[in-house]
């Protein structure tokens, strides 16, 4: 009945958990330092003092005095934008007083209207405070209201935000710190890492840096979740080298703005060198700092749990670190924890605007590992006598090489144990790898702990004599040992073994397996042609199959076929030339030309030989019906009987087909 | 049993001698050439290979081809079957036979390679 309540409350914190998101990204001291230096360089005119005084002060330097004459000598009463610039670097310098005639303070005041745009009444406000001059705060929030329904762009809001901080807290300034919900929901989140204007990294830094600065004014916290806070931090941190002073400087402002507001501060919690604990190196420590990397004296870190990656037993729980020299430490060793990757959960507290103060570290504990039991023995297979155990302690070498042929297997067994503990250990790698000093060969096999984690090694030669290539031979016998949680990884010569092979057919040196070297050139064989027979015998077989035409001719004369009645016509002539051409044209199709081109010339050809043959052909019908006409009737013959008559077996045929088709129809 | 298929034979080719026109004992031997060129072109395949086999087909099938237009020819022509061919002249005939040919001729060539 509770188990179900239970596992179901465990597994939503375990979702709750997973959803708080940490920073991935954050500025490293080294980072910090990089920073400093760009806003540290000479400026050449009054921006780049701006940036440059203004930037290093949000970072806690103090810039020298000398400044402060460079401003002076370089301010133009007459720009807004030139006075905007030296009030607010003097302000940043300690001791330094611009010089205000009634025209600048005219000139600001009047800059403040609708018709200037945000970046002037930004600009004029900021001198105005900053210069120690009165504002009319209503008439500042009219202008910037109409300046926002007018240009709804990103930038004319933040400097919205900006100037509104600036104003005094009676003013009305409730719709100004609305927008900045509108702008964050204008941010674009990238795979729920990053969230950022698509206008870039200095407008989403400068919108950190307003946000929170009016928020800061009016004494309401932003809307900004903690997990868009996070989102944000990543954002702006993820570049480590800036491309202009201006960048550096927004940048150098939302670090400022997000680790001294009054309602969110990013906790950036990192281990000091690796997670690794060993005991030699028994303390975790872990630097707890804002995003400046300053580190947050007045938090306290505690351990909420501790378990190990596999079991998620806890082995500790609700452990404080304690503070050292600016770095929480915790000695985790005195847990006696085995070796192994431990999942360590974190918790920094004591500050309610700590962002992300809870922290998933991965922690790795080492030990050192120890040999025991090392027993090598030669064991009979016939097990005719007892196995000869020889025992050696880790580093020394057997002294005697071990013999092996056919008729024995060589044996190996030890023990893993911590150093410290005596526990059990299964590391990675437990590899026995024998060398053959001759020939220069190595075999390497694994060696595999049984159920009671006893490692224990067999080598049959008769088994195993492919991958020894059966060279017989004196083998040295190392043992190698690594893991990742190991401190002393193990490489050990343990004995020398003598290995004798049956057949041994392999070459006497090995060859290095060659994989990369050019391999043998394969020659291209192309198709050999079919075989042809003789030419006597094809030249004779031509002479048999034309042989027939012979007979054929032969057999014509015999018969008495003759040519007595050729018409002398033309269309005979026509005829006849133009069937020889044609028979012509295949033997030079068969030779020269394609399909295309005979039909082409088929065409032509044979259209001249129908027409010539047609009229052959007729004339003699003609003539075989005149003579068998002739035969018939007495008289003269006459071309128009003959006409006559198709005529009338054309109207004959004609009739009956007709006849017949109507048949059809009626039926 | 011989006998009797001798006798056969010869009364057959004495018929045939006496009763057949010109005409058609002309084209009996073209027929004859053109078998005789069709067996000795399978008799090379037979005994030698077949090796260039596009050719030999190509020529059998000329054999063949020429052999059918020829016997059609024949039994068109001939003047006892003049019943059944009321339409077709003996002239018609041969023009079709003529036609027939150039397009067996045609095919061959494209086929002998």
């Amino acid at each position: 009945m509770s188990s179900p309540g239970s596992s179901c409350l465990l597994v939503l914190s375990m979702v709750l958990e997973t959803q708080a998101l940490t920073p991935t990204h954050h500025l490293t001291t080294t980072d910090v330092a990089r920073l400093q230096a760009v806003l540290s360089q000479p400026f050449t005119d009054l921006k780049s003092a701006y940036y440059s005084v203004v930037g290093l002060s949000k970072l806690g330097i103090l810039v020298a005095d000398e400044t402060c004459q460079f401003i002076k000598s370089n301010l133009d009463p007459s720009s807004v934008e030139s006075l905007f610039y030296a009030a607010e670097a003097s302000q940043a310098l300690s001791g330094c007083e611009i010089p205000v005639s009634n025209d600048t303070r005219d000139l600001l005041l009047a800059t403040v209207s609708e018709d200037s745009t945000a970046s002037q009444i930004h600009q004029s406000v900021s001198a105005l405070s900053s210069l120690g001059l009165p504002l009319a705060s209503q008439e500042v929030v009219s202008a910037l209201k109409a300046r926002i329904s007018k240009e709804d762009n990103v930038l004319t809001i933040i400097l919205a935000l900006q100037t509104a901080s600036r104003l005094s807290q009676q003013a009305e300034l409730g719709d100004i710190l609305e927008e900045i919900e509108d702008l964050a929901a204008r941010l674009d989140d990238l795979s729920g890492v990053y969230l950022q204007f698509e206008e870039g990294l200095e407008t989403t830094a400068l919108f950190v840096s307003a946000a929170y600065a009016l928020s800061d004014h009016v004494d309401m916290e932003p809307p900004l979740k903690e997990d868009q806070v996070i989102q944000l931090v990543n954002s702006i941190f993820s570049k480590k080298s800036w491309d202009s002073l201006s960048e550096a400087f927004s940048v150098a402002s939302a670090a400022e703005s997000l680790s001294n507001n009054r309602f969110h501060v990013p906790v950036i919690v990192s281990a000091q060198g690796p997670a690794a604990i060993s005991h030699s190196q028994p303390f975790l420590r872990l630097q707890v700092t804002d995003v400046l990397c300053q580190p947050l004296s007045s938090a306290s870190v505690l351990v909420e749990s501790a378990s190990t990656s596999s079991s998620k037993s806890a082995i500790l729980s609700q452990a404080p670190f304690t503070l050292r020299d600016e770095v929480f430490e915790l000695n985790f060793m005195a847990s006696q924890p085995a070796s192994g990757y431990y999942q360590f959960s974190v918790a920094i507290a004591g500050d309610s605007r700590f962002v992300a103060n809870h922290v998933e570290l991965k922690v790795k504990v080492s030990t050192r590992v120890a040999i025991n039991n090392m027993d090598l023995s030669v064991v009979d297979k016939d097990q005719s006598t007892g196995p000869k155990t020889t025992r050696v302690e880790y580093p020394t070498k057997a002294k005697a090489p071990f013999m092996a042929d056919s008729h024995q297997n060589f044996a190996m067994a030890f023990q893993l144990v911590d150093e410290t503990t005596g526990v059990e250990l299964t590391p990675h790698q437990t590899f026995v790898r024998l060398h053959n000093q001759k020939t220069g060969q190595e075999v390497v096999f694994v060696a595999e702990p049984d159920s009671k984690n006893l490692y224990k090694f067999e080598l049959d030669t008769t088994e195993r004599k492919t991958e020894f290539d059966s060279i017989s031979g004196t083998y040295a016998l190392y043992l190698m040992m690594g893991d990742a949680t190991l401190e002393n990884p193990i490489l050990w010569n343990v004995a020398d073994v003598v290995l004798k092979f049956l057949d041994e057919e392999a070459p006497s040196t090995i060859q290095a397996k060659t994989l990369y070297t050019p391999k043998p050139e394969i020659q291209h064989l192309f198709r050999e042609p079919e075989k042809k027979p003789p030419t006597v015998v094809s030249n004779a077989f031509t002479a048999l199959v034309l042989s027939p035409f012979l007979l054929l001719l032969i057999l014509w004369v015999k018969l008495g076929a003759n040519i007595s009645n050729f018409t002398l016509s033309p269309s005979t002539f026509l005829f006849h030339i133009g069937h020889a051409a044609m028979l012509g044209l295949m033997y030079v199709y068969w030779t020269h030309l394609n399909m295309f081109q005979t039909m082409k010339y088929l065409a032509i050809i044979g259209s001249l030989t129908f027409l010539a043959g047609n009229r052959m052909l007729a004339q003699k019908a003609v003539k075989r019906y005149t003579f068998v006409a002739s035969k018939q009737t007495s008289g003269a013959f006459s071309f128009r009987i003959i006409i006559h008559r198709w005529r009338r077996k054309f109207k004959y045929y004609s009739i009956l087909f007709y006849e017949n088709w109507i048949k059809n129809f009626s039926h | 049993m011989s006998n009797s298929v001798f006798s056969v034979i010869s009364r057959f080719v004495e018929e045939y001698r006496s009763s057949t026109p010109n005409k058609l004992k002309v084209i009996d031997a073209y027929l004859l050439y053109i078998l005789l060129t069709g067996v000795f072109q399978f008799l090379y395949c037979v005994l030698v290979g077949t090796f260039p086999f596009n050719s030999f087909l190509s020529g059998f099938i000329a054999c063949v081809g020429s052999f059918i237009l020829a016997v059609c020819l024949r039994i068109q022509i001939n003047p006892q079957n003049k019943r059944d061919f009321l339409t077709v002249s003996p002239e018609r005939a041969f023009a079709d036979f003529l036609f027939a040919h150039t397009v067996l001729h045609l095919v061959v060539v494209n086929f002998v390679g």
